[in-house]
Formats: C-alpha cells, structure tokens, sequence
C-alpha cells in the first residue's frame, strides 16, 4: 500500500469498500463475508489466497460465485474505488465500528459497509423519514416542502430518499430553513429547540453516480450540510434492485415516517412495509379521494396510520410536543372574499382543468379566466401544464 | 406549312401559356417534338396520331416539327394533345390557321378521338383568360365557373374540326358533367375512396351539438374560427381532440369568390374533384396521417411541382393529429408558410409559389402515458422533458391557443342536453370576423403590432396583468402580441369592440398553456 493511500482510507476500509464493488454480492452475502472474517481476510479469501470459513466456503460454491469473485477481486478495482472515492470525498463505515451510527446496530439487516459523505454527527439528531410518489401533485409538492422545513426548524432532521417528487422536495424544504436562518435572521431565536437539524439523505446509487442528473445541486448541498449515505460502492449504477435496498435503510434511520402522497403500489409502500417490520410509527398525509396521488396515503389512513395535516402531528409522535410552544402557523396570503373562499372549497382536494372548474363551479368562463386569475396572484391556486391545483397552505 | 396554336400547362397550381408551333416541311417523314417535354408530351405524338386516324382525318406525310414556345421552361402532362393535333391539321389546311387566333385549347386526346377531361382545368383556363377556351366536356362544369372568359367544349376531335369550320355547333351545355368511358370513370372513384375520410362533405355535416360538455375547448373552437387563430389541442385519448378537430371547419364561412377560385385552383391541379364540379366554396379541411413526407406536405415532387396538403388547406383546415409523431423537419417546414400564408418552392429548373393560408389545428397528448394530470400521470419527468422536446419551441409559439382538453365526466356525457349547434356558433364567429375585417381589413391573428396598439387597446389593469407575466417569464415577446391578438378576438366575441378588458385578456392567457411548466421547479412560496 503506498502512503497516500494509508491518508485517506485505511487497509480495513480499502478492501471492504472493494468487495462492495464486486459483482453480485449483496448486503446479505455482504455481511456473511465480514461477520467471520475481517475486511482484509475477506479480501484474501476472495483472491482465493486464504482459507474460506466454513459457511462463507459454502457460500462461495453457490453458481460460480468464487469464481466470479476471483477473477474480479483485481488490484484494479482496489485502485479504482479508492481513486472514486478520493475524488469524491467519500468515506466508509463498517458494522461494529465504533462510529458505526447507533441507530442501525440493532437493526434487522444493517448494512455492513457504509459510505457517506458529510458528517455522520448528522444522524445523532431526532429523524424523520419523508417519503412519497415521484409523479406528484404541486399541493403534495409544497406540503412536503413545508413540513420538512417546520421540521427543520424544530431540530428534526429530515430523511429522504433524494428521488424525483416527494424526496427532492422535502429536501428542498429542509434546506430552505437552512438557508433562510443563514442568510437574514440571523438575531432571532433558532427554533423552540435551538439547533437547526442537518437533512440526512438515502441514496440507492454510488454516492458519486448522482440520480436523477438534476439532482446534482440537491446532493451537493444535503451532503454540506448533513450527511448523504449509500450501501452501493462509488460507481455503482442505480439499478433497479438497490431501491427496495435503499429503502430499509431508510425506513430503519427513521423514528417516524410519514407518506405524503403515494398511489397504492411502488417504493413508498415497500419503505413503508420495510417501517413496519421494525415497528416504526408510519404517519400518513390524507388526499382527496379524487386525487390519484393520494390513494395509497388514504390506504395507509384506513388501515390505521395516524393522518398528518400539520407538522403538530409529526411532532406529537416524536414525544416533542410543542404546540404552546411555537407560535400559532401563520397563512401569509390575504383573505379571500366570500366568493373567492367558496370556489377555493369546491376545488380543493383534486388537480383540475378549466373545464371542470366551469362545470362543477358553474361560472361563465369569461368570469372564471377573472377568478382563476385573481387566485393566482394571490397564491391560492398554481397552474402547471393547463392543470390547476388549490394549494391549501401559503 | 406553319401553324400556331395556343394551350397551356401546368406548373405548382398555376397554368402557364404555351404556344404550340407546328411546322410541317419537306423532308423524309418524321415527327419531333422540341421545347423541353417530358416524358408523358412526348407520348402525345402516338396519341394524336391515334386520334386523328380514328377520327377520319389525315396523318402528315411530311417532316413535322412540334415547337412548345417559349422553349425554356419544362412541359408537361398531356394537356398539349389538342393543341398538337390541331395544329397538325392548320399545317395541313385542313383547319383554317386565321381562326386560330380566337381560340385555346386544353385537352387530352384518346385513341378513338374523344375529347378527356385533366386535372388542373381551373388554372389552366385562367392563364388563357383572353381566348375562347375549348376543353373536354368533363372539364366543361369546373371551367366555365372559374373564369369569366368564354369556355367551349366538343364531344370528340372530329366535332372540333368541323365546329372551327363553322359546319357545326359547339357544345354549350354538358348534362352528365363526369367522364363518360369507363377508364376515367374508375380513376375517379378511386380518387374519390381516397379523399373520403377527410372529404369536406362528410366534415361540414358535422355538428358542433354532439360535443357534450367541453365548454373550454369549444369556446376555443370559435375563437379559433373567428380569429383565425392557429389551436393547440392537449389532452388524454379519449378527450375528444379530434371530434372537436372536425367541427371546426364548420365553423368558418364560405369561401369568398377569391378565395374559392384559389382553393379551387389547387384542388383541380391535384385532380381532386370540386362539389358539382364548379367551385368549391366550403373551406376545405385536410387531415393527412402523420408519417406523412415532407413533400406531401409542402409540394412539390414532380417536375409539375405538385401542391402539398398545406396548400390543399388553404383557405380552410389543415389538422395534425398526433403532432409528436410527425417528423420534426416536417414540422419546422411549416414554419414559414404559418407566417407568410405561401409557400415558396425553389428547385434547380423551377421556383413556384402555393397558397398556403391555412388554419392550423394540432392535438396531442400530454405525454408518454396521456394522462397529463399531475398524480394521473405515471411518467417520470423525463419521459415527459423527452416527449416535450419534440415540439420545437418556434411551432409552439406559433399556437395562439393551446387548451388542455380533459375527458368529459360520465354525467356529461349521458347527459340529454345537447351542445350549442354549429349553426348558432358560426353566426356569432361571422359576426366577428366581419367586425374584425371592417376595422381592420384582416383576420385579429393577422394583426401588424401598429395596428394591435390602435385596434386592441388594454385596460389598466389588463395591461398590469400582461406585465406581470412578462416578468415573471411565462410569455416571451412573441407571446406578448399573439395574447393581445386572442384577447381581441375574445373581446370581439363578447360584443366588447373597443378595449380589450381583463377577463378577455385573462381568458386568452389561460388559452395559451405552457406545456413544459409543470417540469420546471418553482422557487418555494414562503
């Protein structure tokens, strides 16, 4: 080993950091290999320079994997993680390290390699896991977005998956606060707890293949601030497999997770089946039942799951009950006229078109261009793509 | 001996004068034909001289000559089969070459001497407006109504001669105005299947009162109409896109006479038959499929330059359903004939101009899955960045009006309440394209940005609104005037003449959707 390689990841890290990176092995084949052997045994005993265990011999008869492994486990791929990971900054922790974060020691599959980047500190904030479908609706957007920023504020840290929809917006949420306090007030009291909470993002692909590309600002940022994790080597493409992987760990960093908007299949139900095999508290954002959106958070609802209308919910569960200590939330936007407040009311729930607007409100169209318009300006409705939604909450 | 007999060609949708020069010297026998003809003009020779045996009447035995002046241009088709023959007769004196000078004539010959109607029968009888015309009798119809000029016809080769003569009478009445031998008749029924989908008789009988809710999209259907407003159909399959589509040529009012001679002049140079065969006088609609070509859309092909579907729209409807699906250098090319309401197509022997002022009506869907609406659609973002990406930013903006187009519930369907009829909404959209030709002399969507300031002034808070979307970037300099000019027609619609107020305004800005908007990430609100 050279010297500059000794800086930055140590011997142990190095070789378990490559078998993460070999083909076909998966966090369960993972953990076998490191439970009963050390990183660089393991790494030796994939060379097929060292005596296998027992059950890690039998391991490696399955379908050629010992095969495979040796003809992949090179110096190459040593050389190539750790220049990926020293290009990008990453660092790794393993399963029974001491720095090992707490929360995931006693899980039912902990991961036994873990890459982060940013600080790990991140984690030792009370956690709330954000999690909804990628097609979502602009109301369901901003919800996300303003509890994750409430929540934020008040020392909660916001896990999410930093996918497309419901995750890039609770982020943005959370980083919102950030900002905010950072830049104008920097005089006032923090927050009824003090501490600004760092966001903690869960990530299916190498922590330097940023998904989806635009997504490239928002991991900067949530690994600067708080701390962005993967169980998938730097590199690794985000194959369809890793998300359902990616998930229990998200499910398992969580104290509470709430759904904001799912429909009733796909990896918002998987995170939240992965919840409730640890027996986490799932709270669930009740939708319109016209809304396709919220179809599966209405599911979670009738099976049992507390609702969510405000961040008070959340927090309730926590045990960080503080509604007399926070000022009462406050609705930016000017009142509506009696008119005005009737139409908000009938809309209110589903996306809609013009056309429904003029049939269910039953307003010329002339004088429903007029009212939409004024809505708008006011903040009470958005118009995405000829798709117009009431937003509840300014 | 010589002889000069006048005819005509076609070239795009224009005749152009051709002088048949025939001269019949000594030397061995033979026959040429010079002055650049194609393929099927050079045929002719074998053609007329069938006819003329047929018809009784004598074959040269002399070294004949067949000039087409002005030699430069390219000839083509067998429009020149007449005038060749004739000639060919005035060369041998058996025609008299002083009446010639009175006379023009386009038509093609059969073996048996009989007289066959052509396509292009309306321009080539306007290039040749000062002479009297003689065509076939099924031509006969379609050529009297489009010139003011005389028009003639005769049954055969032979009634012609003996017409030029004076022995007998020319045809002045035609009673069955279709081709009588069977060839052309099967040509015609086939043309006829063709053009059966989109023909104007089946579309014009379509009523706007089916439509059953709707009430943005058919709003948008006579604004559309009254302004000449080129629309933008979004919405789900199943929406009802191209029902709507349909009913809006129904909308329009009928051809004014120049209008109806230009439309008439491409319809016949494709050959396509006019209604009674006299002037088509309702506004056309085409639908062409979207793997349509390039050429068949613009023109162009043939050395005749044939006209494409956007000048077989002209003056009407052209809709393309499935936008995304046609090519996209396809759809660019439509881009200056949108501006300029012509077409100009240049090619190494030729440049010829179309007619293509058509109304262009689009549909689509929203995305990959069709559902479009946020929390229905099961696309990722970028299926749909990708599926957006195949309009190009310059057509969309050419869209006046772009209206999402939702399905309608069950209970509207089901619903016993029938729609406004097509007749009730065309009044009110003749009454405003009237309005807007009298103030203005054009259509609102043909506007000069002097004229909006005159014609289309804004409200104070109007012009607040319009400000504000500037600012906030949702309407580009483009985009500014296009919503006046639909704001005006709105305004016009609702019996507001003179200021353009704010629901007017309001209305056409929410007529004109951005598709790609949900896409982009807002700033967050607090």
């Amino acid at each position: 080993m050279s010297v500059v390689t000794q800086k930055f990841l140590s011997d142990d890290h190095l070789m378990a950091a490559s078998l993460t990176a070999l083909p076909k092995i998966g966090p369960k084949r993972l953990s076998t290999l490191l439970k009963y052997h050390d990183p660089q045994t393991a790494w030796s005993v994939v060379q097929g320079r060292a005596k296998p265990h027992d059950v890690v011999a039998a391991l490696m008869q399955e379908s050629g994997l010992g095969a495979m492994w040796r003809a992949n486990a090179t110096r190459d791929l040593q050389e190539q993680i750790l220049a990926r990971c020293k290009k990008a900054g990453i660092h790794l922790v393993l399963y029974g390290e001491s720095s090992y974060p707490s929360c995931l020691k006693n899980d039912l599959a902990p991961p036994a390699v873990l890459f982060y980047l940013g600080d790990l500190c991140a984690l030792n904030a009370r956690r709330v896991g954000m999690i909804g479908t990628r097609s979502a609706t602009a109301s369901g957007r901003y919800f996300a977005s303003h509890l994750a920023f409430e929540l934020t504020q008040n020392g909660v840290s916001v896990v999410s998956g930093l996918a497309r929809g419901i995750d890039a917006w609770a982020h943005r949420g959370a980083l919102r606060a950030r900002e905010k306090t950072d830049s104008a007030d920097m005089k006032k009291p923090k927050s009824a707890f003090g501490e600004l909470a760092p966001p903690v993002g869960v990530v299916a692909s190498g922590l330097d293949y940023v998904y989806p590309k635009e997504h490239g600002d928002l991991w900067r940022q949530v690994a600067q601030t708080g701390v962005l994790l993967s169980e998938s080597s730097p590199g690794a493409a985000p194959e369809a497999f890793r998300f359902p992987l990616r998930n229990r760990i998200l499910a398992a960093l969580s104290e509470v997770l709430v759904v904001v908007e799912s429909r009733d299949k796909g990896g918002s139900m998987i995170t939240v089946d992965e919840a409730q095999k640890r027996d986490i508290t799932v709270l669930a954002v009740p939708g319109s039942p016209r809304n396709i959106a919220s179809v599966g958070t209405n599911l979670l609802v009738q099976q049992g799951c507390l609702p969510v209308v405000g961040v008070d919910d959340i927090l309730v569960a926590l045990g960080l009950d503080n509604r007399r200590a926070s000022a009462a939330s406050f609705d930016p936007r000017p009142r509506l006229s009696e008119q005005d407040a009737h139409l908000v009311a009938v809309m209110v729930g589903a996306p809609f078109s013009l056309d429904e607007f003029v049939i269910r409100t039953g307003v010329p169209l002339l004088e429903a261009a007029i009212s939409l318009g004024r809505l708008e300006a006011l903040g009470w409705v958005v118009n995405n793509s000829g798709w117009w939604e009431v937003i509840e909450f300014g | 001996m010589f002889a000069s007999v006048r005819s005509a060609t076609l070239l795009g949708v224009r005749g152009s004068r051709v002088d048949v020069e025939v001269h019949a010297g000594i030397g061995l026998p033979g026959f040429t034909v010079v002055g650049q003809p194609d393929e099927v003009c050079r045929e002719s020779r074998d053609r007329v001289r069938a006819a003329l045996l047929s018809a009784g009447l004598p074959w040269p035995t002399r070294r004949v000559t067949v000039n087409l002046a002005p030699t430069g241009d390219r000839k083509s088709g067998a429009c020149l089969d007449l005038a060749i023959a004739i000639g060919l007769l005035a060369a041998q004196e058996i025609v008299s070459v002083d009446v010639l000078s009175e006379f023009a004539f386009i038509a093609e010959l059969g073996l048996d001497g009989s007289l066959r109607p052509l396509r292009g029968a309306t321009p080539l009888v306007l290039a040749l407006t000062d002479r009297t015309t003689i065509v076939a009798p099924g031509n006969f119809v379609e050529a009297r109504a489009a010139t003011p000029s005389k028009v003639l016809c005769a049954q055969n080769l032979f009634d012609v001669v003996e017409c030029l003569a004076g022995r007998a009478d020319w045809q002045r009445e035609v009673r069955d105005s279709k081709p009588t031998d069977a060839l052309n008749r099967r040509r015609d029924n086939r043309d006829r299947d063709v053009n059966a989908n989109s023909s104007a008789e089946r579309v014009s009988a379509l009523d706007m009162a089916d439509v059953q809710g709707q009430p943005v999209a058919r709003r948008a259907l006579e604004i559309a109409a009254a302004g000449a407003h080129h629309l933008l159909l979004v919405g789900p399959p199943g929406a009802g896109k191209t029902m709507l589509a349909e009913r809006l040529v129904g909308l329009l009012p009928p051809l004014t006479d120049e209008e109806a001679i230009a439309t008439t002049m491409v319809h016949s140079s494709v050959h396509l038959e006019s209604p009674n065969a006299g002037l088509i006088r309702r506004a056309p609609y085409r639908a062409p499929h979207h793997s349509s070509s390039m050429v068949s859309m613009v023109g162009g092909g043939t050395a005749l330059m044939r006209p494409g579907e956007i000048s077989l729209a002209s003056n009407g409807v052209l809709f393309l359903d499935e936008l995304g699906e046609f090519a996209p250098s396809v759809l660019d090319a439509l881009r200056q004939p949108l501006e300029q309401g012509i077409v100009r197509l240049a090619r190494a022997r030729t440049s010829v101009v179309m007619p293509a002022k058509f109304l262009l009506v689009a549909a689509t869907n929203p995305c990959p899955c069709g559902e479009g609406s946020p929390g229905a659609c099961t696309c990722d973002e970028s299926a749909r960045a990708r599926y957006l990406r195949r309009f190009s930013g310059p057509l969309l903006d050419r869209f006046d009006l772009r209206v999402a187009v939702s399905r309608p519930k069950t209970d509207e369907l089901v619903s016993p309440q029938r729609g406004e009829s097509t007749a009730d909404v065309a009044e009110r959209v003749a009454a405003a394209r009237e309005l807007a030709f009298f103030r203005s002399g054009c259509a609102n969507s043909a506007l000069s940005r002097e004229q909006l300031d005159l014609v289309a002034p804004l409200s104070r808070s109007a012009e607040k609104r319009l400000r504000r979307e500037l600012e906030n970037g949702r309407l580009t300099g483009r985009g500014y005037h296009r919503v006046r000019r639909v704001a005006r027609t709105v305004a016009d619609l609702d019996g507001a003449p003179d200021v353009v107020s704010d629901e007017h305004l309001n209305l056409a800005l929410m007529m004109r959707v951005d598709l790609a908007s949900g896409l982009r990430a807002r700033e967050l609100q607090f």
